[in-house]
């Protein structure tokens, strides 16, 4: 009876007469730390992983950490080295200083940093703990505890590793004891702005809102970057950070990080599962090296479920007019894409009021990653129909004009974003019309490359796999990725040599003209293949008709 | 069984005019209902009715649009530990920890929940539902089937008060169905409540005292046979 009192205590709920079925229970339940043990011990019973694979991967990953970050300041460095002076920037005129461009990105990735923090919880479970952990009676804190640090410690690593490429590789104008204090205040911060997410998923505060608000901060930078260059602000370099800084920031993060861990408890079990699925979701595109998928993962799964309003296609009078309206309604449909789009087509904009950026090298890299973040959101439709294939097989359209036709909304979106990507670069050069002539004239190729990486296939992860600096990778992953980027890159060849060159002669326009045709029809096909295996392919059927040719007079001899 | 007071009296389950959906947008009709302990009621209605939406709604994993919902007399709150103590749910997931095995995953939620030796009670649950041989086997090496019985049984293995199932027939042999509506018809027996949503006329009168319809325009209060003959009968 003294178990059954207690229990009733815990019960809280009119207990008095609540009957319990089942099995006996002792009245006193484990700790949710005991619970996480025992699956982490199982797990780790059966993992199969010896001490030496376990280091394996941490040296993988502290190379490739060490790699990715020797790259990031080599290229800065390399590219500060290559701008031109900043000198040129001064006060009154209509550009946005270097260190200015730096302030507007430390703000975005504040933003960026906010609104992923909302958007995967901070705190989650994944499917299994939601299933088999969140059901117990026992407390939380010890069940969530390692998922509660691990997004704050990611935006920690995340925000020191860019605030130091930015002010050491960049900007280059502080010493390095400086550049780490940069860093440690750029990671303080960036853990206590998902603390804040974490603490305000604790009080039951909408993920939406949490993302929302970092979402907004992000959009905050554009205009920054324009009040920037409206009022003149040209900052000559920025402050150096007061060590004391650090001190204040890590107790805030430390105030954060106490007061996070005890609300644990309050994390609603349905927040908890959306979150955990969300972040699965995530880590398995990232895995799979999917941006599409992480891209659904992080807006479309973030998003709170709701019904939809069924389009009407009006003008909608057979299968080609089907598909496009299809495809069109997918990406009206997805706010993330347009505003992808309409963030891709400030970017050659934004390059040309920073004096240092607005230069050949700066618009011709800007237009290759710009144009290629406004095609990779244009062909959201193309890519869900190769995900699903029977969206494809219920019109009564053959495989290759179904290619072509995904290459519409593409390419009528590209052609708007070329009219204002271009438009930046003719002004640069002072010669709008050929430069907009140039882009309508690329168009194709964006729309040829959006549809040929959409339907590009997996990498195959139950094929043999290639140890590389990164970890293990499938074989051919390479070729699997450069499917679109590699029309991009050849398709380009005569609006970057423009780029160079400064000037458009007409020579390259009709050059121009002539590539985009063959991306087209490159990009028409159905086949999977790369270039290579069709090659070894058709090298392949011919091998036995060649040996009989080279055997055949000495048979018959 | 185990009795705290040894009289229920409080209702399992208070609904009234209980309003479900996403984003303020019902699925459907409200829904009333009581359920007493040591009975059954069975939502039924047609695919994508909103029968599963209700469930999470009671189980808390969703937040009605309007109306009430009670658990034992209190609102529903799942982070209360009395409420996990209290409910058990077995919904339509199927995710399992890869690394551990059948009894594992039993014993994890024995355990969990405090029960007294409960390997012992692992093994007889084991034994219960058809997995006895699958014990040690990892949830990958399971058919789907088996995966649902290993769910249905941690419904089983834990002390509960108030038993909600999602559609607990799916994938289901014939005798499998049979045994979980003796296990049902059990689990009235000994006082506790059972809510569950069901596509099978046939353990809906097996085991169901009375069954909700839930549908867009109305949802009524009907008797097991009514109810039955009603998914006999299809979407109308």
């Amino acid at each position: 009876m003294s178990e059954d009192a207690g229990l009733a205590d815990e019960i809280g709920v009119s207990s008095a007469d609540t009957v319990l079925v089942g099995p006996a229970a002792t009245g006193s339940f484990p700790t949710g730390r005991s619970i996480r043990r025992y699956t982490a011990a199982a797990t780790n019973l059966r993992s199969g992983a010896s001490v030496g694979e376990l280091l394996g991967d941490v040296y993988y990953v502290v190379i490739t950490t060490a790699i990715g970050i020797g790259m990031a300041l080599g290229i800065a460095g390399q590219l500060r080295a290559s701008l031109p002076a900043g000198e040129q920037t001064t006060a009154g005129t209509s550009s946005l200083s270097l260190p200015g461009l730096v302030v507007v990105l430390v703000v975005g990735l504040a933003g960026v940093l906010l609104s992923l923090a909302g958007r995967l919880g901070p705190v989650g479970s994944a499917a299994a703990e939601a299933t088999w952990w969140l059901g117990l009676p026992v407390d939380r804190r010890g069940l969530l505890r390692p998922s509660a640090r691990r997004l704050p410690l990611l935006a920690a690593a995340v925000g020191a590793v860019v605030v130091g490429v930015l002010d050491g590789g960049l900007l280059g104008d502080h010493h390095g004891g400086q550049v780490v204090v940069s860093a440690m205040v750029a990671a303080l911060g960036s853990a206590a702005l998902v603390l804040a997410a974490g603490l305000a998923q604790t009080f039951d505060v909408r993920r939406g809102a949490t993302s929302l608000v970092g979402d907004l901060v992000l959009a905050a930078a554009p205009v920054l970057a324009v009040v920037g260059v409206v009022l003149g602000w040209h900052p000559g370099g920025l402050p150096a950070v007061p060590i004391w800084s650090v001190a204040v920031l890590a107790l805030v993060v430390a105030g954060l990080a106490v007061v996070v861990e005890r609300r644990l408890d309050d994390i609603p079990s349905r927040s908890l599962r959306v979150s955990g699925s969300v972040a699965s979701q995530a880590a398995g595109a990232v895995v799979s090296m999917d941006s599409r998928e992480l891209g659904r993962a992080l807006t479309d799964s973030a998003a709170a479920p709701r019904r939809r309003r069924s389009a009407r296609f009006g003008l909608v009078r057979g299968p080609v007019s089907a598909l496009v309206s299809a495809d069109a309604t997918v990406l009206l449909r997805s706010v993330r894409h347009l505003v992808q789009i309409v963030v891709a087509a400030l970017m050659p904009v934004l390059v040309g009021v920073v004096p240092q950026l607005a230069g050949r090298l700066g618009f011709a890299i800007t237009l290759v990653v710009a144009g290629s973040v406004a095609m990779t959101a244009t062909g959201e439709g193309a890519r869900r129909a190769e995900m699903a294939p029977v969206l494809d097989r219920l019109l009564p359209l053959a495989a290759r004009d179904v290619r072509r036709l995904r290459m519409v909304v593409p390419g009528v979106v590209m052609l708007v974003w070329s009219l204002v990507a271009f438009g930046a670069v003719g002004s640069w050069a002072g010669d709008l019309t050929s430069w907009l002539m140039l882009g309508a004239v690329s168009t194709p190729v964006w729309a040829g490359a959006a549809v040929r990486a959409a339907y590009r296939p997996a990498p195959d992860w139950g094929g043999a796999l290639v140890s590389t600096p990164m970890g293990a990778l499938p074989a051919g992953v390479t070729l699997v990725l450069a499917r679109g980027p590699d029309v991009v890159v050849l398709g380009l060849v005569p609006v970057l040599i423009a780029v160079a060159l400064g000037h458009v002669p007409s020579a390259v326009v009709i050059a121009q003209l002539v590539v985009s045709a063959i991306a087209f029809a490159v990009c028409s096909s159905t086949s999977t293949k790369s270039m290579m295996e069709r090659m070894t392919d058709a090298s392949g059927t011919q091998a036995p008709g060649a040996a009989a040719a080279a055997t055949g007079p000495k048979s018959r001899r | 069984m185990r009795t705290l007071s040894g009289v229920s009296k409080t209702p399992a389950i208070r609904a009234k005019d209980l309003l479900v959906g996403y984003g303020g947008e019902p699925v459907c009709a409200p829904v009333s209902f009581t359920l007493a302990p040591g009975r059954v009621i069975a939502l039924v209605g047609a695919n994508g009715s909103g029968k599963s939406t209700v469930l999470r709604a009671v189980l808390g994993l969703l937040d009605p649009a309007g109306g009430s919902v009670e658990v034992f007399g209190a609102a529903v709150d799942e982070r209360e530990v009395g409420f996990r103590t209290a409910v058990a749910s077995v919904l339509d997931d199927d995710a399992y920890f890869p690394a551990l095995t059948v009894a594992e995953h039993l014993y994890l939620t024995a355990r969990g929940h405090g029960v007294r030796d409960a390997q012992t009670v692992v093994d007889e649950v084991l034994k219960e539902f058809g997995l006895t041989e699958h014990g040690t086997s990892l949830p990958v090496a399971l058919s789907s089937g088996q995966r649902r019985r290993l769910l249905l049984a941690a419904g089983f293995v834990r002390p509960r008060a108030l038993l909600v199932l999602d559609e607990p027939e799916q994938r289901l042999d014939l005798r499998m169905r049979l045994r979980l509506a003796e296990r049902l018809l059990a689990e009235k027996a000994s006082g506790g409540a059972v809510l569950l949503a069901t596509h099978d006329p046939a353990l809906l009168r097996a085991v169901a005292d009375r069954a909700v319809l839930v549908a867009d325009d109305v949802s009524r209060l009907l008797s097991a046979e009514e109810a039955a003959v009603a998914i006999e009968q299809g979407p109308r």
